[in-house]
């Protein structure tokens, strides 16, 4: 696996000479670009990654999830799995909080820390990713990109649900 | 929706939230702090979007990259119903499914990203029918292999720490084909009402 990325660009240098292309300019002309993207990418994560935080730290977040929990135990969901599912759209880095969270309270083969952990790595953070996309194409009418990639993400983690 | 909405939805409840509860300072706190998030996870990533944009600049120079787009052109543009003008980002959305597939996220993003300024290039500030589907298939479907949740779980001492491949690749699956049908009614009920 490691040997991946060195022969992915050895590879790709030989079939460049091949083609009798400058190589070095063609790598800092293509690493330009990414980065000239990623700093298209800064404004519109401060914005949302400063959101997610508000909503976590005011105890916004926190309350609505012990309000939520006891309800999606009644769909088979376990109490200890139910915060990481509701969290996974909204922000990667508290959902891998609450499957840590769960692996420590349940064990780590419990179902709800398999649970949190399939749902974690089946998904992508929803809101984050719509805010990238979005914002570094300047693109202010999204219309149903959010609903539809949330129905899109409770079907898969209503199917984790079925399987684990 | 209005990405407007969401921001603002999420600042007037988050603030209204911590007055009610006295957590003013906590909330300024939060304000103040994430930002420096956004700073640090863009310094965190830029060295590997660094190497993979320098890789795709060799490939694309190479010819592997038009390649690629030349293959996927005709299924590609079946599937996402492209506007005039937007198959200028068939490259990159070629790129994109590509690197997600092979779990190579330091590619994925940054042609994900090229890819739908270009489709917004050719329509303006509203999204179109291909840039949603592109959307909800980037945020639906993940890597072959979790391996970061493999690798928690090996952490924490699992027994076999690799069983959730089976149950993760399914609920991936399920998500991307709900994801992409819920695109298309809600594409057939906008058309219907026009």
């Amino acid at each position: 696996m490691s040997a991946l990325l060195p022969l992915l660009l050895v590879g790709a240098a030989l079939l460049a000479l091949r083609a009798r292309c400058d190589v070095y300019a063609a790598f800092v002309a293509g690493a330009e670009e990414s980065l000239r993207t990623l700093a298209g990418m800064l404004p519109p994560l401060a914005a949302i990654l400063t959101m997610t935080a508000l909503l976590q730290e005011s105890g916004a977040l926190p309350a609505l999830l012990s309000r939520l929990s006891p309800a999606l135990g009644a769909l088979g969901i376990p109490e200890a799995a139910a915060p990481a599912l509701l969290l996974r759209p909204l922000s990667g880095s508290a959902a891998l909080a609450q499957a840590r969270e769960a692996i420590a309270r349940c064990g780590v083969d419990s179902r709800a820390a398999r649970l949190s952990c399939v749902v974690c790595g089946a998904s992508e953070t929803v809101f984050f990713t719509g805010s990238l996309y979005f914002g570094a194409a300047r693109v202010r009418d999204t219309r149903y990109a959010i609903p539809a990639a949330l129905i899109g993400y409770a079907a898969g983690a209503a199917a984790a649900v079925l399987l684990v | 929706m209005r990405v407007n909405a969401v921001f603002c939805g999420m600042l007037f409840f988050g603030v209204a939230f911590a007055a009610a509860t006295g957590r003013m300072d906590a909330a300024q706190r939060a304000l103040l702090g994430g930002g420096a998030q956004a700073v640090e996870l863009c310094l965190s990533l830029a060295g590997a979007y660094a190497f993979f944009g320098g890789v795709l600049g060799v490939l694309r120079e190479a010819g592997v990259c038009d390649a690629l787009a030349r293959r996927l052109r005709g299924p590609l543009s079946r599937l996402m119903r492209f506007s005039p003008g937007e198959e200028a980002a068939l490259t990159d959305v070629s790129v994109n499914l590509a690197a997600n597939l092979l779990g190579m996220g330091g590619a994925a993003t940054p042609a994900g990203v090229a890819a739908m300024r270009k489709m917004a290039g050719a329509t303006g500030g509203r999204a179109s029918e291909a840039m949603l589907l592109f959307f909800v298939v980037n945020t639906t479907s993940v890597q072959l292999l979790p391996a970061s949740m493999i690798a928690l779980r090996a952490q924490a001492g699992a027994a076999s720490p690799a069983d959730i491949v089976p149950a993760t690749l399914i609920s991936t699956a399920v998500s991307t084909l709900m994801g992409a049908l819920a695109c298309r009614a809600f594409e057939a009920r906008a058309r219907r009402r026009r």
